[in-house]
C-alpha cells in the first residue's frame, strides 16, 4: 500500500537543497479553489462531497497528472496523523468527516487536498528559498486542473472561497524557517512583531495555532485580495532575506562571543541523540535543532542536513508507529524513538534504516 | 449564577460602591455590554478563526434590518449563520451578502477588488448549484412534477459539462 511505501522515503522538501537551505527548510504555495456548481465543503452533503471527489479524480485523469489519490476518509487515525506529520494534509482534513482525500506526487512536492475547508487546496513545496519556482509549478498545476474543472470565480472578487479571508487569489505563500539563533538570542519576538506589523502571519511547524517546535517557524501572507500573486510573493521574497540576515548575525554572535558554550551545547545534543535509550518528542526536537545549527556552523561534520531534516519528521509519533507496524504508548514510543535515532545517527549519511 | 437583568448565565461579576455600600453586579456578556461595561482586555487570540470572528463582529456589528434577514437562495445559509460560524455556504453568498461582506473584506485585505490570475470564463457555471437546491425543495414540498422537470434540466447540464 502506498502509505507504507512512504515510510521508506521522505519528501523532496526535506532534502536541504536549494538556496539559503541552512535556514529556509522549504518554500510552499497553496491555492484555495472551489467548484462552481457545489456548495462549499462545510455545507455540502455527503453525496455532494462524493461528487466533488469524483469530479476531481476524473479531472486528474483527463489532465494526465501523475498523482496518487489517497482516500483519507478510509484511513485509520494513525495513517491520518502520519500524513499530517509529513505535511501532506492539514489537521483540519485529518479531523474532518465524510468523503475527503489528498493527491500527492511521488516526491511529495504536490499535495492537493479535497474537501478540506475549500473543495481543493492545491499545494506545491520545494526545499530551500525558491518561491518563484514554486509559483511557476503550482500555477501550471492549477491551469491543468482548471482545464477540466469549472472554478467558482467572480471578476470582482476573484476565486471564491469558504472563508472571506482567502478570497481573491486564494493564495498562501509561505516559507519554513529554522531560527535557533534568534530564539537563543531572545530576539525572536521582536522579529515576529515586525512581521505581524506588515501583515505577515507566523506559525509553528504544524500550522495554525501549533506551538513552534524545533525552532521552526512558518511565515506567510494573510492578505489574498487586492494584490496579485506575484506582488504577494514579492512581499515574502523581499522580507525573508532580512530575517535570514538577522538569524545569521545571531548565529555569528553566538559563534564569536560564546563559541565554547555553543560547541558544548551542540556536541552534547548530538551525543544524547546518538546514545539515549528513551527520549521524548519535545527533547528530540530541541536537540535536533541544536544539531542542525551545529552542522550549519561547521561544528559537526559527519552528519548531513537532509538526515537531520528527515529526523524532525521521522521521530514524530505516527511515523514511529507506522515503522513498527503497531500502536505504541508514550513510553514505548520514547524507546522506539531513541532506538531509531541511534540507528540513523550511526549511519549519518545514509537513508532510513529499517 | 443568573444574570440580574435577563435569565442567561452571568459571566461578568463586579463589585462597585453604591450609596456608600459595596454592591455586587452579576450580568451576562450581552447585558454587561448594554450597560456600557467594557470587558477587561483579553489576551489576543491569534488563531485565524478568532481573528475572523472578531473582524466579523467589529465590522458587521449588531445586525440591523435587512442584513439580518438575508438568506442565500442557492445554499440556504442565513447571514446570521455566517456571522456565527465565519464560513460561507456557497460561491453565490458573496453576491447575496455583499452589503455585509464588503466592509469585512476592506478591513481584512485593505481591498475589495481582485487583482491577479483570472479564471477562464465558463457560461452556466454555478447554474447546477441552483437547480439542485430547487430540486431539493420541490421534493420537500412534494411537487413531483416540478422535481422531474428540474431533474431533467440537471441531467442535461451534467451531460453538457
Amino acid at each position: 500500500m502506498i502509505l507504507d511505501d512512504l515510510t521508506k522515503s521522505s519528501g523532496e522538501w526535506l532534502r536541504g537543497t536549494g538556496p539559503e537551505s541552512d535556514i529556509v527548510m522549504c518554500s510552499r504555495i497553496r491555492l484555495a479553489r472551489n467548484l462552481a456548481d457545489f456548495p462549499f465543503a462545510n455545507r455540502a452533503s455527503r453525496g455532494e462531497k462524493t461528487e466533488i471527489e469524483s469530479h476531481f479524480i476524473s479531472a486528474l485523469n483527463h489532465a494526465k497528472l501523475d498523482l496518487s489519490y489517497i482516500d483519507v476518509n478510509g484511513l485509520s487515525i494513525l495513517d491520518r496523523k502520519f500524513l499530517v506529520e509529513r505535511q501532506i494534509i492539514s489537521r483540519e482534513l485529518d479531523n474532518g468527516d465524510g468523503p475527503r482525500g489528498v493527491a500527492i506526487s511521488p516526491l511529495e512536492n504536490v499535495a492537493i487536498m479535497v474537501n478540506e475547508e475549500d473543495h481543493l487546496r492545491v499545494q506545491f513545496m520545494l526545499s530551500g528559498f525558491r518561491l518563484p519556482d514554486v509559483w511557476d509549478a503550482v500555477n501550471q498545476l492549477d491551469d491543468r486542473l482548471e482545464s477540466q474543472i469549472a472554478y467558482a470565480f467572480s471578476p470582482q472578487l476573484g476565486y471564491l472561497t469558504a472563508c472571506p479571508t482567502n478570497v481573491g487569489t486564494g493564495i498562501r505563500v509561505g516559507v519554513m524557517l529554522h531560527l535557533p539563533g534568534l530564539v537563543q538570542q531572545k530576539q525572536i519576538d521582536k522579529v515576529f512583531r515586525a512581521l505581524q506589523k506588515i501583515n505577515l502571519a507566523v506559525r509553528g511547524l504544524y500550522g495554525e495555532g501549533s506551538q513552534a517546535s524545533g525552532d521552526f517557524y512558518q511565515i506567510s501572507n494573510q492578505q489574498t485580495l487586492g494584490k496579485s500573486e506575484v506582488e504577494l510573493i514579492k512581499i515574502l521574497t523581499d522580507v525573508v532575506p532580512q530575517v535570514l540576515n538577522y538569524e545569521r548575525s545571531a548565529r555569528q554572535h553566538l559563534l564569536t562571543e560564546r563559541k565554547q558554550h555553543l560547541h558544548d551545547q551542540v556536541s552534547r545534543a548530538y551525543g544524547v541523540l546518538k546514545t539515549a535509550q528513551t527520549i521524548s518528542s519535545e527533547e528530540t526536537m530541541l536537540l535536533l535543532s541544536s544539531v542542525r545549527m551545529g552542522i550549519n556552523l561547521g561544528l559537526i561534520d559527519d552528519l548531513s542536513i537532509a538526515t537531520v531534516n528527515e529526523l524532525f519528521i521521522q521521530t514524530q509519533p505516527a511515523f514511529l508507529q507506522k515503522l513498527r507496524g503497531t500502536e505504541l504508548g508514550v513510553e514505548e514510543r520514547n524507546v522506539a524513538r531513541a532506538s531509531y535515532l541511534r540507528s540513523r545517527l550511526s549511519n549519518g549519511r545514509q537513508g532510513p534504516r529499517l | 449564577m443568573m444574570c440580574q437583568r435577563c435569565h442567561n448565565e452571568a459571566s461578568v461579576h463586579l463589585t462597585e460602591p453604591h450609596k456608600g455600600k459595596q454592591r455586587e453586579l452579576h450580568l451576562c456578556v450581552a447585558c454587561a455590554r448594554k450597560a456600557g461595561l467594557t470587558m477587561p482586555e483579553e489576551p489576543p487570540d491569534l488563531s485565524l478563526d478568532a481573528v475572523v470572528q472578531s473582524l466579523i463582529v467589529a465590522n458587521v456589528g449588531e445586525l440591523v434590518g435587512e442584513l439580518a434577514l438575508l438568506v442565500c437562495p442557492d445554499c440556504g445559509i442565513k447571514f446570521m449563520e455566517f456571522r456565527a460560524g465565519g464560513r460561507l455556504g456557497c460561491p453565490q453568498d458573496y453576491q447575496v451578502f455583499s452589503a455585509g461582506l464588503v466592509p469585512l473584506l476592506e478591513r481584512f485585505h485593505g481591498a475589495s477588488r481582485h487583482v491577479g490570475k483570472v479564471a477562464r470564463r465558463r457560461s452556466g457555471a454555478g447554474l447546477r448549484l441552483r437547480l439542485r437546491t430547487q430540486l431539493r425543495s420541490a421534493i420537500a414540498r412534494e411537487d413531483y412534477e416540478e422535481a422531474a422537470r428540474l431533474r431533467d434540466q440537471l441531467r442535461l447540464k451534467d451531460s453538457q459539462a
